[in-house]
């Protein structure tokens, strides 16, 4: 059932991750490090809408900023602990996509993406102007970062580099909870959605239900690194809520190569690693972004990932050269012609 | 034998606007047999099809499946109930692979309850079963790791029909399987439609007169949206209507 290439090759590619996630904080800053992970979790979600489900979400800084809210206001005025915060903001980013999702799988298409949109303006609205709760334009600040209470451990996260292991930590757990989604029948059921809603109804699913399902799936997901996002810097900004945050997780994902679970963790960590190197050179840097943008558009469909594998076709020679988009599933038979 | 018939419809009709598609079709279909619908171009074979199998609401009528009223029921429903479709323009899931198609429609059928969900795909091996013996009866066991998109049309077709039975169907509506394809492979669809007889139920519409007439129980004549003629083969051919429809009016 699996689209993974081999057994092994699966191996490669986790060990990969989790080389660089111990390499990561020695090529940049542990803050830029730690953001690569939090979008790369946000990054993930969508691509499980996007890539696998179909559905292009425009809106996914509603459940970012809500539950970087909730987070900063529990721990603000009832100065909750660190896990608590964690499932609460997970929880919100749930519920607010059921409650959303719900009406906008009502609609398909531009539609929907439209109607992702017109609710993250609408709660965006509702951040700026209440400001008693959210600090309006100034963004909510006084943020603390509580300490993770393991049991009768309890281990302080103040330094960057200490915050930055809880914080891979939570992605290496949101990872593995996405590959389990996706290895699932829900990855089948979401990607025959996307190939053909209409048959995917023929042969027995309601297809709304499960559209759905995905939404609220992934609002979970993108709410806690809402919550990760709060503790950074120790104030939740307005900008955690607007729709920029929403593009650059859409960007995210199609730089690093959607429907595919690594895609969106190397369109996150290009993303900002190159936000990060190339701001300190040249302010003008998201000119850079769309340039990168429209050739992956043009000529590189498939992302990073398909850049990958391409060279690794060029390199490693015709035994391991594929035709685009080919997946070997398990319990491959050798082709044989037969008369069909 | 004529009990309640596994399909019923009472006087269905199905209006586009000004023009009615279908109209007052009343039809039953024997447990058992290979049922056939023929007429010209555009007599409305494909609009009964769907308002049987719930991709349109009819205008008025009803539809009875094993004596249960089914009319207007959403379409992924039917599965379930056991009744399948496949369709004229070929209509699979282009970039998951041949098992993968299969899969998911096989899958449809016995979904587990939530807690099934936390499952990994792979593990339900009584599905795996029943993909593997589906793609041995459509000829493509060898094709199990390509994604759709890549299938000749007529293995695209063969698949068509494989995840249509996949949800393990009574009732079976086959819509043109052989369409557009070349000779060597419409023969090899024509056995593969001859296999399922006797295992499933059949409600099959069908443009090749050759093929209609050596493999039905029984034949449905529609012209303009009407059910014109019905019968074994031998009477259909003889039927005067018949051939009015299909070759014109002598005046």
């Amino acid at each position: 059932m699996s689209r993974l290439w081999s057994r092994n090759e699966a191996v490669l590619r986790f060990v990969l991750l989790l080389a660089a996630i111990v390499v990561l904080p020695l090529l940049v800053r542990p803050v830029v490090a730690s953001e690569i992970w939090i979008f790369a979790i946000a990054a993930m979600a969508l691509n499980l809408i996007f890539g696998y489900t179909g559905m292009l979400s425009f809106g996914q800084a509603t459940f970012f900023g809500l539950a970087a809210y909730t987070a900063g206001l529990m721990m603000i005025h009832w100065q909750a602990p660190l896990l608590a915060v964690l499932a609460a903001g997970t929880l919100v980013g749930a519920l607010a996509a059921a409650v959303l999702g719900y009406v906008c799988i009502q609609r398909v298409g531009t539609y929907f993406i439209m109607l992702t949109f017109g609710f993250n303006q609408m709660f965006f609205f509702i951040a700026y102007k209440w400001t008693s709760v959210t600090g309006g334009d100034d963004g909510l600040p006084g943020i603390p970062r509580p300490p993770l209470a393991l049991g009768p451990a309890s281990i302080r996260l103040d330094s960057s580099l200490r915050y930055y292991v809880f914080v891979a930590a939570v992605f290496l757990l949101a990872f593995y909870a996405m590959k389990r989604i996706v290895d699932s029948p829900l990855g089948v059921i979401f990607q025959s959605i996307r190939e053909n809603p209409g048959r995917a109804a023929a042969v027995g699913y309601d297809v709304k239900r499960y559209k759905w399902i995905a939404f609220t799936i992934a609002g979970g997901f993108t709410g806690s690194a809402g919550v990760l996002y709060s503790m950074m810097f120790g104030i939740v900004p307005l900008e955690s809520m607007s729709w920029i945050i929403s593009g650059d997780i859409v960007f995210m994902v199609l730089i690093g190569g959607i429907g595919n679970l690594y895609g969106p963790l190397l369109g996150a960590a290009a993303f900002k690693w190159l936000s990060e190197a190339i701001s300190v050179v040249w302010e003008r840097w998201p000119l850079i972004l769309g340039v990168a943008l429209v050739l992956v558009v043009l000529f590189l469909r498939g992302g990073l990932v398909e850049a990958f594998t391409r060279l690794r076709d060029a390199v490693g020679g015709p035994r391991a050269r594929r035709e685009p988009g080919e997946r070997v599933a398990v319990g491959v038979t050798a082709e044989r012609e037969t008369g069909w | 034998m004529i009990g309640e018939p596994l399909l019923r419809t009472e006087g269905l009709t199905c209006d586009f606007g000004a023009l009615r598609a279908v109209n007052r079709v009343t039809l039953s279909v024997q447990a058992g047999t290979l049922h056939s619908v023929i007429g010209p171009n555009g007599s409305g074979k494909t609009t009964l099809f769907n308002l049987i199998s719930g991709e349109l609401r009819p205008t008025d009528g009803r539809v009875y499946f094993e004596g249960r009223d089914i009319t207007g029921l959403p379409s992924h429903r039917l599965p379930h109930l056991g009744l399948a479709r496949c369709f004229q323009r070929t209509n699979v899931f282009p970039k998951l692979t041949t098992y993968e198609n299969v899969w998911v429609a096989a899958f449809a059928g016995r979904t587990p309850g939530a807690l099934g969900f936390l499952r990994r795909a792979s593990e339900f091996s009584a599905v795996d079963t029943e993909v593997r013996r589906i793609l041995g009866d459509i000829g493509l066991a060898h094709k199990t790791a390509a994604p759709a998109e890549t299938l000749s049309h007529g293995q695209q077709r063969a698949l068509e029909v494989g995840v249509t039975l996949a949800s393990s169907p009574r009732l079976v509506l086959l819509d043109e399987p052989t369409q557009g394809l070349a000779p060597e492979a419409t023969q090899q669809m024509t056995q593969l439609v001859q296999r399922l007889v006797g295992r499933y139920t059949i409600l099959l519409i069908e443009h090749k007169m050759r093929i209609v007439m050596s493999i039905s129980d029984r034949i449905s004549v529609m012209a303009v949206g009407e059910l014109i003629a019905e019968g074994t083969p031998d009477e259909v051919r003889e039927n005067r209507d018949v051939q009015r429809a299909y070759l014109g009016t002598r005046r």
